[in-house]
């Protein structure tokens, strides 16, 4: 990271552009809307335009992505407010989201293979259901490529709370630990942001669902792509 | 006095984060070292040794702007158009159905679980 003037240009445009996203956001309260979707449409678009190399552009992109690491580790501070959450229901919260873990490594990385996708994909597509910064980091570690995970950690949590509740509804999941966990292991951030509409149990359990399932998912996804490759 | 406050526990943060990430490297673990060092601190907190108060405001506010820190890997997408044109574009209903079969797994075994603990209370 060298502090050149494209680094200055980026990272303040980057700032810029995710407040006005917010603002916007924050106005009209529709789920396409979603900030981290309209900054990067509206970044992508500026790129294109301008004839701007990606890498250039991360010389200023650099300096935020950096805050990835910090924000991982400052997870463990909402996940201990919830300890007593965790203590009383250990077993179902545990049980729920190994199931869940296990399910979205074994199916993403069997559905890629059948299709015939190469390795570098594979383990791209595999930590599709981690919170975004976990999910890049471990993309990175074993093999996959990060900016690409974080797309489809996008798409995961736009499915999730698309058509989960309709899938949840369905499936007569209806209880505050179901919908919590089964939104949160599954569509991370997002997920629990929906969350909160069925109350603050199920956000709270998606809130802790989502970490445990980023920290579960660091420890079994080198192993599942070592056993399924 | 508060933003002073938040400014030295964001680099605590910073520190874990660097624990963790010479940890990873020192034994060689396929984890990533944010992971160690978040499990650090959330044993720190739980083992008493480092007060909550002492991190609580730098965290609260990090987290805040969380989804700002990875947009400038989801604008990386703007390198991988030619993928998503052909055969990559497959990854998406795959990615979508993978994440319905998570949430179904997830949802389920801790809803029966929890049902299951709570009929056993009830009997005994």
């Amino acid at each position: 990271m060298v502090l050149t003037p494209a680094a200055l240009i980026f990272s303040t445009l980057t700032v810029t552009a995710y407040v006005i996203a917010n603002f916007i956001y924050l106005r009209f309260r529709k789920t396409p809307l979603n900030p981290v979707i309209t900054t990067t449409v509206a970044l992508v678009a500026i790129l294109v335009l301008f004839d701007i190399p990606y890498e250039t552009y991360m010389e200023g992109g650099d300096w935020i992505a950096f805050l990835l690491g910090p924000a991982v580790v400052a997870l463990a501070v909402p996940l201990y407010k919830h300890r007593q959450l965790l203590q009383k229901n250990l077993v179902p919260i545990a049980a729920g989201i190994t199931a869940g873990v296990l399910a979205g490594l074994v199916s993403g990385t069997l559905f890629t293979r059948w299709l015939g996708f190469a390795d570098e994909l594979i383990l791209t597509v595999l930590p599709k259901s981690l919170t975004t910064p976990v999910a890049m980091q471990i993309a990175s570690t074993i093999g996959g490529i990060p900016s690409l995970a974080a797309v489809f950690v996008m798409v995961a949590g736009f499915t999730g709370i698309l058509l989960g509740p309709y899938m949840l509804h369905a499936l007569h999941i209806d209880s505050p630990i179901g919908r919590g966990i089964g939104l949160g292991a599954s569509a991370h951030g997002l997920g629990t942001a929906k969350a909160f509409e069925y109350g603050p149990e199920s956000a709270s359990m998606s809130s802790v669902a989502m970490t445990l399932a980023a920290v579960l998912g660091a420890l079994l996804s080198p192993l599942v792509a070592w056993l399924l490759l | 006095m508060k933003i002073i406050r938040i400014i030295v526990q964001l680099l605590v943060l910073y520190g874990f984060l660097l624990i963790g990430e010479a940890i990873q490297a020192l034994l060689q673990l396929p984890m990533p070292g944010s992971i160690i060092g978040f499990l650090l601190l959330f044993g720190a907190l739980l083992l008493k040794i480092y007060p909550l108060e002492w991190i609580d405001a730098g965290a609260t506010f990090l987290l805040s702007f969380l989804s700002l820190y990875f947009i400038p890997a989801t604008v990386g997408v703007v390198d991988y158009g030619p993928l998503f044109s052909g055969k990559g574009v497959w990854l998406l209903p795959i990615v979508s159905i993978s994440t319905l079969i998570t949430m179904a797994a997830a949802g389920f075994v801790s809803q029966y679980m929890a049902n299951r603990q709570a009929a056993k209370k009830e009997v005994s």
